[in-house]
């Protein structure tokens, strides 16, 4: 299967949408993790206490492709993800994420041919404001052959 | 004059460097470079214009692309509407003999980048599949090069008489003005450019 028949089939599908309750705790837990400091995020007393703009990267929704999505290929890598923030989210919010594939292209490099795949979740509060979008690049490698087990 | 011909900004979708952030840079870290050729992948940005950004910081900034050919990466200069009619862009795959021929006839030059570079550089096609006729410069000094690669590059270029230019391949502030083209002529926009690339009056030179 190639790009034009990903994009014609899948791009711009919602595939999924789950829900994540905003706790206090998770939040601490991110800053935490992250090693941040500016109370807006860190100190639960102060009055614009948020979730950081990155903070719905961690999320994943219950499935990562649509179902029957084309394998293409054994191997493949993570090329990251990026945030834009729309609004913020609070402890006692639940967001609800909408998962679609936003984009499918084709490059090649030193590893040969890859095909990019665009994840975007939209992240909307019980509100239906908007939170913030993440698209996760997932590459994947068709030609490559299938890394061998490691004993 | 000295450019480099090899930088990605933001709107590459690897690129994760500003051209106002490249612009800073060069002038705070005193590069000796006066310009660059923004060579996004596998596009050609006509939107942005960079004009003010030019005027304020003293600076070329000029814009070509880097498409993907059969034979590996290169880099087109002088790009407009005819030859972006004449090859799509965004192909993987596009036949390197007719950019090379297209770029020529549109008033452009074609320069093959990296071409030491494993899969999308020339010389392992050429090795494979034998060399490709309307070749004249290819990108002997690439700031992105790993062991051996441009040293594969140079040889390819002495054996076949070819111009090398320089370009650092930025994807990042901090990797501009690696490698560069240093020009006898003024090069003041893409038409001197292409003039300067056809007189073969240039070299390819790294500071790294």
């Amino acid at each position: 299967m190639d790009v034009e028949e990903i994009k014609q089939n899948w791009l711009n599908r919602e595939f999924d949408v789950a829900e994540f309750p905003i706790t206090q705790e998770r939040i601490l837990a991110y800053v935490h993790a992250c090693g941040e400091t500016d109370p807006r995020f860190s100190d639960p007393e102060h009055p614009e206490f948020q979730a950081p703009p990155t903070f719905t990267a961690q999320y994943v929704g219950r499935r990562i492709l649509p179902r029957d999505f084309p394998m293409l290929g054994f191997r493949g890598f993570d090329a990251g993800k990026t945030v834009v923030l729309h609004g913020p989210a609070r402890p006692g919010d639940m967001l609800f994420g909408h998962s679609t594939i936003a984009d499918a292209y084709e490059k090649t490099g030193r590893s040969g041919r890859m095909v990019f795949l665009v994840h975007r979740m939209e992240f909307v509060n019980q509100k239906e404001e908007r939170v913030s979008t993440v698209d996760w690049r997932m590459v994947r490698q068709p030609d490559a052959e299938p890394e061998k087990s490691q004993k | 004059m000295i450019l480099d011909l090899h930088t990605h900004s933001i709107k590459s979708d690897d690129g994760r460097a500003r051209v106002e952030t490249y612009c800073t840079w060069i002038r705070k870290r005193g590069l000796q470079i006066d310009g660059f050729v923004l060579t996004e992948h596998r596009q050609f940005d006509d939107e942005s214009d960079y004009s003010e950004l030019a005027r304020e910081f003293g600076l070329r900034i000029l814009k070509g692309s880097e498409v993907e050919t059969d034979y590996g990466h290169v880099l087109v200069f002088g790009v407009n509407d005819r030859m972006r009619a004449a090859f799509d862009f965004a192909s993987i795959d596009l036949p390197l003999g007719l950019v090379l021929e297209e770029a020529e006839r549109c008033g452009g030059v074609a320069v093959p980048c990296h071409p030491g570079r494993p899969t999308v550089g020339m010389c392992a096609h050429y090795a494979e599949r034998g060399a490709v006729p309307g070749v004249h410069v290819i990108e002997t000094r690439n700031g992105g090069s790993r062991n051996g690669e441009d040293a594969a590059a140079l040889a390819l270029a002495e054996e076949f008489g070819y111009r090398g230019i320089g370009g650092s391949d930025a994807h990042l502030v901090s990797q501009i003005g690696r490698c560069a083209t240093r020009f006898e002529e003024e090069i003041r926009n893409e038409d001197d450019l292409i003039r300067a690339l056809c007189s073969g009056k240039f070299e390819a030179i790294t500071w790294t």
